[in-house]
């Protein structure tokens, strides 16, 4: 199951891609490529677990949509700043 | 390799780091993406200096893949625009299975090179890139069948432990080529006596590549050069020329460290001097 916060975009923010990009509802912009894949729960990766903007909003999914998992606070990336 | 290195002159390998896997054009619309954007950009470092080229595989959307297939299309391109330059394939792939890491090992014909991982490296939160001991082994294994020559990748002090582990372990064809990270969270902290430090603690005999990532690019490389090593750079570690101004290529990045490289009075390898470097 995909987060429920992802949507892939043409265009948002004043920026345009050719092809749809995944964008966070929640954070309001496009995601990296990497953390794209735990939008999506690929490989061994899951929205609910690894991403801390999920973690932080995951009290405003919308009801039916998924169920609540508990929120934690999010700090700084690390090693991912270049 | 020490400043006696860089005073014997010897010719210093420039790395381009065309496109990595976490950022995308959502960071820098100069970054390339698709297998004919990396084609182009890898004959214009080539062009600029660079004599091997570090890629990871992309879809058109920009999203990770470790796909084979996907990995050969970037080849491909890569040879048929470029002149003569090295192929080095990324095995990086935070969350990926250990099948998956394998699978960039596998075009035809196999990438000349290809980095490995020395150990654990934190992302985001909640998430680790684990390179176990046992994955390294394996990922070492299929690159001696193979004939790729492997580019260990140091991402801090505890990873040059890693690095002698591994000497021990595994039989590894000289000369050993260390690439020494320095950045944020799990990286070296970015010192200059943290470097001189990971120069002394390189095993006999090693080559060694210097990357830093963001603004610490350029001071890095410079000391690289000055320290007898090899350098890396590229739109995957450093989106920016300099301060607030993104970098437009990655052969612009090239062809700075290419010149001071030159003032410094190194000479910048051609792919078939990287060749002989690196015993390819
Ligand atoms: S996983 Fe995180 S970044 Fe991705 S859409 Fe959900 S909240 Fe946003």
């Amino acid at each position: 199951m995909t987060c429920p916060f992802l949507a892939y975009r043409s265009e948002a923010n004043d920026r345009q891609f050719d092809e749809p990009r995944a964008y966070c509802e929640a954070a309001e912009q496009f995601v990296q490529p990497m953390r794209a894949d735990i939008c999506n729960d690929r490989y061994d990766l899951s929205h609910d677990e690894h991403c801390e903007i999920y973690l932080e909003h995951a009290d405003e999914v919308p009801a039916g949509t998924e169920t609540g998992d508990e929120t934690e606070n999010a700090g700084q990336s690390a090693g991912d700043d270049a | 390799m020490s400043y006696e290195n860089y005073l014997a002159g010897e010719p210093v390998i420039i790395t381009a780091a065309l496109t990595g896997g976490v950022q995308g054009k959502e960071a820098t619309p100069h970054l390339p993406e698709t297998p004919k954007e990396i084609g182009k950009a890898a004959a214009e470092a080539e062009a600029a200096g660079a004599s091997v080229v570090h890629v990871h595989a992309r879809k058109d959307n920009g999203e990770r893949t470790f796909a084979t297939e996907r990995f050969q299309e970037i080849d491909d391109e890569i040879r048929r625009q470029a002149d003569d330059v090295i192929i080095q394939h990324s095995t990086g792939g935070t969350g990926a299975s250990d099948e998956d890491r394998h699978l960039p090992l596998r075009t035809d014909p196999a990438p000349e090179m290809a980095s490995l991982d020395m150990g654990p490296m934190n992302r985001y939160d909640h998430l680790t890139s684990e390179n176990t001991r046992g994955l390294v082994d394996s990922l070492h294994e299929e690159m001696v069948e193979r004939g790729i020559k492997p580019e260990l990748e140091i991402f801090n002090d505890g990873h040059m432990n890693e690095t002698y582990g591994l000497l021990e372990r595994r039989e590894l064809a000289e000369p050993v080529y260390g690439t020494l990270i320095f950045g944020p969270g799990t990286l070296t902290p970015p010192k200059p006596r943290n470097f001189i430090n990971a120069i002394d603690n390189l095993p006999e005999g090693a080559q060694f590549n210097t990357l830093g990532f963001g603004r610490h690019q350029l001071p890095f490389v410079t000391m690289g050069i000055l320290f007898g090593g090899h350098v890396r750079v590229g739109l995957e570690d450093n989106i920016y020329y300099e301060r607030g101004e993104l970098a437009t290529s990655n052969a612009q990045l090239v062809e700075r460290v290419a010149r001071i490289a030159d003032e410094l009075g190194r000479e910048v390898a051609t792919p078939s001097q990287a060749r002989d470097i690196l015993n390819l």
